[in-house]
């Protein structure tokens, strides 16, 4: 069974990304499944980022430390992540960075840097980057040195370039000997490189011959190398998208026509690839059924997320599906109008990308801090819709169903995802994003409202018609109202219109499927019963395999539709348990107090991680065997 | 044939104090929309939250009553969403440029095709009184306790720095020469600001009818002329425009200040970037065919698409 997980350490700004994805491909190439995901700063040159990927035969779930293999591609990263890579690994450094100190290396984060000197002198170690080699080493990895700039002269003098232009071609040198160490060949390496500057031809040029000339070198020091066997997947045409993208993908897929958003991590890539994407020609066939043959959607960088939300709003109400993507700086911003877009019953979809709060905290690192956020955000008793996607899959199908049911019951939707799943890249197959079956159901939207309309009918099952603005005389408004949307502060008027609104969030218990409230992974009669919400999903399944083969069953309940809460699908799963742990990424339980709170039932214990970094699955196997033990809180520290 | 402006006055009890300069505000957007031809249909009103905000609910139209401070970007959402439509904000001047002050610097920017209209009373009114930042430095209306020690904005030279291509400024009792101005605002093809200085009766004690009838006079009794078609126009005319823009004092200048003819509405930007923008516009334009969508994925994103 093939497990390959990789570290690639450097620089920010220097191309880390580009040989993460260039990693990628390699592997989807050579037919295996990947998940990829980049840990960085929030800084533009120079600190520490790195790439972190595992490849398997099927789908990882997770990420795992140790790595079978590092590159290193300064004394940094040699530093940060020396303990990470397993006894018989490897590590592919520069030796020319061997005598860096810890104190000279100006962007690492000085209390990293007490720790490794802490660790490197009571081995015994020089707080160096050959310290940290010689450590490795004594634990059975395999060092591999690169003699970088003997090698960049090589590739200066095969492309006929200066050493200065081809000095960025030393990530993919590095790439290329971990990736031959692996046992790829050169031909996927090559290949990926070309689809990654696809139009660059002098920069594919280069790359390749340094990916040549590194695969050489390792030959001719280290031997011939066993090759990896394809993997399952070879021949198919697949996807490889991140978070972001498959939730773009989706909310054009659902007929996106605005979307608004004021910048922030992690979600401007979003924004960023739905704009690549918002001005398509449609096919004939499609055009002459439609009536026009471009599609053009309004992706608008707005002053802030007050607009955002606004503007998002507006669009909403004139007929347009619309959208607004944030994550929890800009989404507490939006607040007020989350309230009004219950008020006025406005179907707009936010998505939501957590991040390390409180505050501006750690805008580059994952958390799920904002469940409870969410739900209650928006003054004065504003029910809404939230639904946390467990992975890319589910994201792409939860962005088309965020608008199907923000306009059938015609609420906000807040789409509730984290920085992991935003940054994180997979392999998908075709059968994976399949849209045949997928609906757009747009609810009662009325397209000839005529003269009599009532914006705010009341209904029995609490939905109007709703009409465009702009297609009949009405009033939209974020005051309390009479059916007719004039503002009105009468008791028995504000009543109806109270239980009006609260008729459809029981509805939405009512039509939503189990499948998109509450999904149960493995036995259902399990003992112990983890339950989770959001990116955690993968981790978790990963998990409850590792634990089986120690002969420990659990079972999984994923909450899917955190608000209406599905409380009675909730309790029936958990009431079972004997066992009931909860793994969420915030140190509050959020989603234990909410579980607790609709169901009265207690959880046991919490694991949780709120450093930063991605849960892995061995931290959540360790959570859990605590837990069985008898721990409340297990707070897991695993990451650099 | 232009429609009876009765057609626009909606079943409601207006509750506006006796004297109110609303009324006049009210009044002459009736009549500019009536003369207009607007279908009340076509005809979005967009209020901010306030006395002046409440012009959405005495209008009949398809209106829209935003948030404090949020009507132009509410409003943007709807232009764009239907560019065929016509959107005027009605907002006080604490809505627009106090809580509201970046949207309406950034309406400037994109020169969306939206007619605001501001209501100028330099009070809050609905909260008894309070300064708004209209209101001069060392005036000290009745409700406040002590003088305004604020500074006070102004509003046509913001809306000039911001990039507003039609700038005017009305006065609420002067209906006829008001309804003139909107219908100039809402005819001209970009973001317009028309400044409707208003007395407000109740709280505003010092800038009262008699204090502005000494002050106010009209730009275009004076040969005044604020149109700009070329650069040219703009190196010529800038001096003169610039007096007017900042003239607020002894005199006050009444009428079309700034009326830039050359530059692109957003919504002309929009369609210069997608073709076709216009004629199926996000709000309207059909996104399914019998309930299902119209984009592949595999088809679509051929930039994620990797063949093994």
């Amino acid at each position: 069974m093939v497990d390959i997980s990789i570290i690639i350490g450097g620089p920010q700004g220097g191309g880390i990304e580009s040989a993460g994805q260039i990693a990628v491909k390699t592997f989807v190439l050579k037919g295996y499944d990947v998940l990829g995901s980049r840990e960085y700063h929030s800084n533009i040159m120079g600190a520490h980022s790195y790439y972190h990927l595992r490849v398997k035969e099927r789908k990882p779930g997770s990420l795992t430390l140790p790595v079978d293999a590092l590159l290193a591609l300064d004394a940094e990263s040699i530093l940060t992540h020396y303990r990470d890579v397993r006894p018989g690994g490897v590590v592919i450094y520069d030796p020319a960075v061997k005598a860096t100190r810890v104190d000279s290396i100006q962007p690492m984060a000085p209390p990293l840097k007490e720790r490794v000197k802490q660790d490197l002198e009571s081995r015994g170690l020089p707080a160096t980057a050959e310290g940290a080699l010689k450590a490795m080493e004594s634990e059975g990895v395999k060092l591999v040195g690169l003699p970088l700039k003997a090698m960049l002269r090589k590739v200066s003098e095969e492309v006929k370039a200066p050493v200065t232009s081809v000095s960025k071609t030393v990530n993919t040198m590095g790439l290329a000997a971990a990736l031959y160490l692996l046992g790829v060949e050169s031909k996927y390496i090559e290949k990926a490189i070309s689809l990654q500057f696809a139009a660059k031809e002098k920069v594919v040029k280069m790359n390749v011959a340094a990916a040549r000339i590194a695969i050489d070198y390792v030959k001719e020091v280290y031997g011939e190398h066993e090759t990896l066997p394809d993997g399952p997947h070879k021949g198919k045409l697949r996807m490889i998208a991140s978070g972001n993208d498959v939730v773009a993908m989706g909310k054009v897929v659902a007929g996106v026509g605005f979307l608004s958003y004021y910048p922030i991590t992690p979600s401007s890539d979003e924004a960023l690839y739905l704009e690549k994407h918002k001005y398509l020609k449609l096919s004939e066939d499609v055009a002459e059924k439609l009536g026009y043959d471009r599609l053009s959607v309004v992706a608008l960088q707005m002053e802030d997320e007050l607009a955002s939300i606004n503007a998002a709003i507006g669009a909403a109400l004139a007929g347009a599906r619309a959208s607004t993507t944030t994550s929890g700086p800009g989404y507490s911003l939006m607040n007020e109008g989350i309230s009004m877009a219950v008020e006025a019953e406005v179907p707009v979809v936010i998505t939501l990308w957590m991040r390390a709060g409180p505050s501006t905290g750690m805008p580059t690192r994952t958390g799920q801090q904002d469940l409870l956020h969410s739900i209650f955000s928006g003054h004065g008793d504003a029910p809404k819709i939230v639904v946390a996607s467990g992975d890319h899959v589910e994201a792409f199908y939860d962005a088309i169903k965020a608008f199907n049911w923000a306009e059938i019951f015609q609420v906000p939707v807040i789409h509730l995802l984290d920085k992991y799943l935003a940054s994180a890249m997979t392999s998908l197959d075709r059968e994976e994003l399949d849209v045949s079956q997928v609906v757009l159901d747009r609810g009662k939207l009325v397209e000839n409202p005529g003269p009599d309309y009532l914006r705010y009918k009341i209904t029995e099952d609490g939905i109007s018609p709703r009409a465009r603005i702009g297609d009949a005389v009405m009033n939209v408004t974020g005051l309390e109202h009479t059916e007719d949307g004039k503002g009105t502060e009468d008791p028995v008027a504000r009543e109806q219109m109270m239980l009006k609104r609260e008729r459809k969030m029981k509805l939405v218990l009512e039509k939503l499927p189990d499948e998109d409230k509450a999904v149960f992974h493995g036995d259902p009669d399990s003992e112990v019963v983890i339950v989770s919400f959001g990116s955690t999903k993968g981790v978790i399944l990963d998990a409850m395999e590792m634990l089986k083969s120690k002969g420990v069953n659990v079972g999984f309940l994923q909450i899917r539709l955190l608000s209406p809460f599905p409380e009675d699908l909730v309790a029936d799963y958990l009431s079972k348990a004997k066992k009931v742990i909860s793994v969420e990424l915030n140190l509050m339980g959020q989603l234990a107090f909410l579980v607790r709170a609709h169901t009265g039932i207690k959880v046991d214990s919490l694991i949780t991680k709120i450093n930063g970094r991605p849960l892995y699955d061995y931290e959540v196997v360790e959570g859990v065997l605590k837990a069985l033990e008898g721990a409340r809180r297990v707070v897991m520290s695993g990451g650099a | 044939m232009a429609r009876s402006w009765l057609e626009y006055k909606a079943p409601a009890w207006v509750q506006w104090c006796p004297g109110c300069g609303d009324f006049g505000i009210l009044n002459a957007i009736y009549r500019a929309v009536a003369e207009l031809d607007i279908p009340p249909e076509r005809l979005v009103v967009v209020g901010g939250i306030g006395c002046s905000g409440r012009t959405t609910f005495y209008v009949k139209g398809s209106n829209a009553h935003a948030l404090h401070g949020r009507a132009i970007p509410l409003a943007t959402g709807i232009k764009l969403a239907r560019p065929e439509l016509t959107v005027i904000v009605a907002g006080g001047d604490g809505d627009l440029l106090g809580i509201g002050g970046g949207h309406f610097v950034a309406l400037g920017r994109r020169n969306v095709d939206i007619t605001v209209i501001l209501f100028n009373n330099a009070v809050y009114g609905l909260t008894k009184g309070q300064a708004a930042p209209t209101l001069p430095a060392w005036v000290q209306t009745k409700a406040l306790t002590s003088p305004n020690i604020h500074d006070n904005v102004n509003p046509v030279l913001l809306a000039f720095a911001s990039g507003y291509t039609f700038i005017a400024r009305g006065y609420a009792y002067h209906t006829n020469q008001l309804k003139e101005l909107i219908k100039a605002g809402i005819r001209h093809k970009g973001a317009a600001l028309i400044d409707v200085l208003q007395p407000c009766p109740t709280y505003n004690n010092v800038m009262t009818n008699k204090w502005y009838e000494e002050r106010i006079y009209y730009v275009d009794e004076e040969g005044y002329d604020p149109v700009i078609r070329s650069a040219d126009d703009m190196r010529n005319k800038l001096p003169r425009i610039m007096e007017k823009l900042m003239e607020f004092g002894n005199r006050i200048p009444l009428g079309i200040l700034y009326w830039n003819q050359t530059r692109d509405s957003f919504e002309e930007r929009l369609e210069k970037l997608m073709p076709g923008y216009l004629q199926a516009p996000p709000g309207t334009r059909r996104i399914d065919i019998e309930g299902r969508p119209v984009i592949d994925p595999f088809e679509v994103f051929k930039d994620r698409v990797i063949q093994t």
